[in-house]
């Protein structure tokens, strides 16, 4: 038993050897590690000699302009496209394969019999004629309207009471360029109309104002003259002499007409 | 006896959009002698466009002004109007000389009476003993003969009354009108 274990053991041993008898076993050198860099190149530094002028460039727009061009100058061409129809039909044709005929598959059919009367379907419409309508009334040509672009004041009116409704300035005359005798008169009636003294007067002015109408009278010293008021009776009186004085003593206005020689 | 002088004294106002126009008669003492104003006119939108600039020296000076003229029995000696308006170009009336008065600044002349050409239209003359002498402008119409008589003229109403004066009365009465109508 131990033998026939022995043997069997023995067999595989020659077959396993056998088996790897052919084998040859090559040495190699192991290849150093060499680690590979992928670097970068070196930066360097690239002379310039300075701020650069702009260069301009001169482009032709060629493409452009001869597209325009061409356009602009290709004459229209009429080409007259003929073809025969033998040459349509050639291109064009269809070619339909009828099936033969098969026996057995035929079959009948029942041809309807023609209407007796043919049948007028989507009978159309005769189109409605517009009505035509005569315009009976002509354009009233338009009329010119004439507009005077005159200026009328219409009528003046009278406004003397108005007028008259304002006080009136009148200055005093020169006593100085009066005739000495004139005056030397002309004091004499102040005197006696006033029955002042005359050494207790002090002449203002003389003023001419209407002998009647007058209304109000007022003396304006800054200017030297007085303001009368007067009524419409004053515009048909005659102007008279009128002397305004001032008393020295109190100060009180007085005034007479005296009369021209 | 000579006819006593005659002032007339125009004055035209714009209130609002009408104008309204007065003309005051004087004596050499500044008495209202007559006294005539034009109702308010109111140009109407078509007027000022088609009238446009000239539409208000036109207004015063052809409608307003012989209006007024036309009421007037007897023209006066003088026209006098206001300085603006005599600058405005105004042409005047050959029957009665156009003139404009205003005080001046200048030194008082020699004597009164004195007269002194500041130029062809524009004088100068001595109304007061010591005052500022008085000037006086014409109008392009008046020439230098009438300048002279108008002269004579404004000497001896200007001894009586201050010339001046009677304008702002005018423009008083008119601004009393127009307050007086709506």
């Amino acid at each position: 038993m131990f033998g026939r274990v022995k043997d069997a053991v023995a067999d595989a041993a020659e077959t396993l050897r056998r088996a790897f008898a052919g084998l040859t076993v090559v040495e190699m050198a192991p290849e150093p590690f060499r680690p590979r860099g992928h670097g970068s190149a070196a930066l360097g530094v690239e002379p310039r000699t300075g701020l650069e002028p702009p260069v301009a460039a001169w482009r032709e727009m060629g493409l452009l302009k001869e597209a325009v061009e061409g356009r602009a100058l290709q004459p229209i061409r009429a080409e007259l496209h003929a073809e025969t129809g033998w040459a349509r039909w050639g291109v064009e044709a269809e070619v339909v394969r009828m099936t033969p005929l098969e026996a057995g598959k035929a079959t009948q059919i029942a041809v309807p019999p023609l209407p007796r009367r043919a049948q007028v379907l989507g009978r159309v419409e005769a189109p409605l004629h517009p009505p035509v309508r005569r315009l009976s009334d002509p354009l009233v040509s338009p009329g010119a309207r004439r507009m005077d672009p005159t200026l009328d004041a219409g009528n003046a009116a009278s406004g003397l009471e108005i007028m008259l409704s304002l006080a009136v300035p009148i200055q005093s005359e020169d006593i100085q360029r009066l005739p000495k005798g004139l005056w030397m008169r002309y004091s004499l009636q102040l005197v006696r109309g006033t029955g002042e003294n005359v050494r207790n007067l002090e002449v203002i002015g003389l003023f001419r104002i209407p002998r009647k109408g007058v209304a109000d009278l007022r003396h304006d010293p800054r200017q030297g003259r007085i303001l009368v008021r007067l009524e419409p009776a004053a515009l048909r009186a005659a102007r008279a002499p009128f002397i305004l004085a001032r008393r020295k003593d109190d100060g009180v206005l007085v005034s007479c007409f005296v009369e021209d020689p | 006896m000579a006819d006593p002088i005659k002032l007339a004294y125009f004055m035209a106002v714009k209130e609002g959009a009408s104008y309204l126009g007065g003309l005051l008669v004087t004596d050499t003492s500044g008495i209202p002698l007559d006294f005539r104003y034009t109702e308010p006119i109111t140009p109407t939108r078509l007027q000022s466009i088609l009238y446009g600039k000239s539409l208000e020296p036109h207004l015063k000076e052809e409608v307003i002004q012989k209006t007024l003229l036309k009421e007037l029995k007897t023209p006066p000696d003088l026209f006098i109007l206001s300085v603006a308006e005599l600058a405005g170009g105004w042409s005047g009336d050959a029957r009665y000389p156009v003139l404009a008065v205003q005080k001046s600044q200048e030194s008082p002349l020699a004597k009164v009476g004195d007269a002194f050409r500041a130029g062809p239209r524009d004088l100068l003359i001595q109304l007061a003993e010591g005052a500022a002498p008085l000037r006086v402008m014409f109008a392009a119409s008046v020439d230098a003969v009438a300048q002279e008589q108008a002269v004579v003229k404004l000497l001896e109403a200007g001894y009586h009354m201050d010339l001046t004066e009677p304008l702002e009365r005018v423009t008083a009465a008119l601004q009393s009108l127009v307050v007086k109508e709506p």
